[in-house]
């Protein structure tokens, strides 16, 4: 079997496994909470009679492990059961809200990658130098703060005190786009519409620096790490003995090596950022997934609780299976190993 | 006579630390001429590897390194070029063969690749299909049979022996004037290295390659070189024919150093002196034999 595919299933086959110990830990923990859903949902009008009714709907007075059974039939049909405080069925919720989380995070990874990697390469080549000190001193910047305290202050400098970026939402409220994708960045491309494009990334600019600004830093400082310690290595100094040019060896013989272990916890910084996006979106209103997964835990809204972790567990998993597969295509030990990696 | 490859005058090095200043070469002189293989023999930490690399021009870039004295490269000094074309003789003119074959080879690039960005060193042009039919051409000229299966490989996945005949197969790959070799091959084990020097051998002899030959090992030394440099703590020690110098070694610390050659016979190690006042006594020189 190819070891890539070989790799994929392996990682596929725990990732479920991970993700079913995930279910039973949140529906265990969502049910132990104190409050009655039921009492909730109904408000306090509701006559004793309609919450045993809305109970026995929820299957609420059953054991534990027979409402994980009903639970994980319905997941098998592809259904999260009906939120409580929309009225809707959860996975139509999760569809609305979550590509606008999902957008934010992809814009920061995109900005995390893009400038943290080329800040660690100059930081690695130029290290010593006036630009190494530098850079070092922005990325430790970035990463001595949360997310929630930069997109606070970037909120005031960029939005309020410099009014050069809009302080909330996704897009100014005279477009109406029709969601396609949900992706308003593509679905604005899809209506042809330049100008709708250029104000929902006039908007996620902010929101999605805020949030990728420790990654930034975490990635510049990984990057510069690993390609001093390539540096010093024989196959470094035989490329210098060639003269082949001082970009180059930045660029491909040093930074190449260097990739390969920056990337392991690049990807967990880029699946950290899900979390961290409900902050960020909290501060600039951002209607993602954080508002409504607020608001379900506060109504202690089952269903939403449960369906809302297990979408951002899958994502997370997801995006380390995307890390592990790029890590064996850049390194050929892992891609040729016939050993399991 | 013609102007000798490489010619070393009064070569002084120097690293300034945070406590103060070591000098590691004392001012030394050897020279290279075109096709002739000198070897510089020494102990570890006496200056051998560093004397190449200023060469190469590889410490001239470290801040810390104080250097003084003359190197000429075919006549042209080497401090008067600017950096581009001091730059331009590196792979090009001159190239290096390292201890180490396995990590010398950038170990996430195949070695085709490899072969690729040094063959644009001399051609920038150059094609893959170009460079990978030239490398497979000189891979055949170091008894490497199938070189596709060697081009398409990653170092990790050759053995150290097939390596070194490809770092040998790069460094030759642009027809340079100077092939420094700086103890190529003590990563090997005996047979192999001995194996890949008698390759060298053949093909600086063919290409008329000048060879600058680092090493501690006294019988490759033999073996491989026209004339010897010893070296000792950053001073030329005694210099001249390696037939002569090997026979009749006149310097206390040359005798010492071939004193400890182990031997098949037994013996144990030598008794050497770790120091010794005689070992700096002033240079031998042997004269050149005469051509007959």
């Amino acid at each position: 079997m190819n070891p890539l595919a070989r790799l994929l299933a392996k990682r596929l086959a725990t990732s479920l496994i991970v993700l079913i110990g995930v279910s039973m830990l949140i529906f265990a923990i969502a049910r132990i909470i104190p409050g009655d859903p039921a009492r909730i949902a109904l408000g306090p009008n509701a006559t004793q009679e309609q919450i045993a009714n809305l109970r026995a709907d929820l299957h609420l007075d059953d054991n534990i492990a027979v409402q994980y059974g009903y639970f994980i039939a319905d997941v098998a049909r592809g259904d999260l059961g009906i939120s409580l405080y929309t009225n809707r069925p959860v996975t139509a919720d999760i569809a609305l809200y979550l590509p606008a989380t999902l957008e934010l995070v992809l814009v920061a990874g995109i900005l995390m990658v893009g400038i943290g990697l080329p800040l660690g390469i100059w930081s690695a080549r130029w290290r010593g130098r006036a630009a190494d000190n530098v850079i070092r001193l922005i990325s430790l910047l970035g990463v001595s703060a949360p997310s929630f305290v930069w997109a606070v202050i970037l909120m005031l400098l960029f939005a309020f005190y410099l009014p050069l970026f809009p302080i909330a939402g996704r897009i100014s409220d005279s477009y109406a786009i029709a969601p396609v994708t949900g992706f308003l960045l593509v679905d604005t491309l899809i209506h042809g519409d330049v100008r709708a494009f250029g104000n929902a990334a006039w908007h996620i600019i902010l929101p999605a620096f805020a949030l990728s600004l420790s990654g930034i830093g975490q990635a510049a400082r990984l990057t510069r790490a690993n390609m001093v310690e390539t540096y010093d290595k024989p196959y470094i100094e035989m490329a210098q003995s060639y003269g082949f040019s001082a970009r180059r060896i930045a660029n491909r013989y040093a930074f190449r090596p260097s990739l390969i272990p920056s990337l392991t916890i690049i990807g967990l910084d880029f699946a950290a950022m899900l979390g961290n996006a409900f902050l960020v979106e909290a501060i600039f209103a951002w209607p993602g997934l954080s508002r409504y997964g607020v608001a379900v835990i506060l109504r202690k809204d089952l269903n939403a609780i449960v369906g809302t972790v297990l979408i951002i567990s899958a994502t997370f998993l997801l995006v380390n299976i995307i890390v592990d597969l790029l890590i064996a295509l850049l390194n050929p030990r892992i891609r040729y190993s016939q050993r399991p990696a | 006579m013609s102007i000798p490859t490489l010619d070393i005058q009064d070569l002084k090095l120097g690293f300034k630390g945070y406590t103060g200043y070591a000098e590691v070469l004392h001012g030394i002189s050897l020279s290279v001429a075109p096709g002739e293989r000198v070897a510089l023999v020494g102990e570890s930490g006496s200056g051998k590897s560093v004397t190449a690399r200023i060469v190469l021009g590889l410490l001239q870039e470290l801040r810390t390194a104080r250097i003084s004295g003359s190197v000429r490269f075919e006549g042209k000094e080497l401090d008067r070029l600017t950096k581009r074309e001091r730059h331009a003789l590196r792979g090009r003119a001159m190239s290096m063969i390292f201890q180490d074959p396995t990590s010398s080879l950038n170990p996430v690039f195949r070695i085709g690749e490899q072969f690729h960005d040094v063959l644009r060193r001399a051609d920038a042009k150059i094609t893959r299909e170009a460079a990978l039919e030239r490398a497979a051409s000189i891979l055949a000229e170091v008894s490497v049979r199938d070189a596709d299966r060697v081009l398409n490989a990653f170092p990790f996945q050759l053995s150290g022996g097939l390596n070194q005949r490809v770092m040998i197969a790069m460094a030759l790959a642009n027809e340079p004037a100077l092939l420094i070799a700086d103890e190529p091959g003590t990563a090997l084990d005996v047979t192999v290295q001995a194996q890949t020097l008698q390759l060298m051998r053949k093909l600086v002899e063919e290409h008329h390659t000048a060879v600058l030959f680092i090493s501690h090992n006294l019988g490759v030394v033999r073996e491989f070189a026209d004339r010897v440099y010893v070296i000792y703590k950053g001073r030329i020690v005694e210099q001249g024919p390696t037939r002569a110098v090997f026979e009749g070694p006149r310097h206390p610390y040359t005798r010492a150093l071939m004193a400890a050659v182990p031997r098949l016979t037994g013996g144990g190690i030598p008794d050497i002196e770790e120091n010794s006042p005689d070992f700096g006594a002033p240079i031998e020189i042997h004269p050149d034999e005469v051509q007959t």
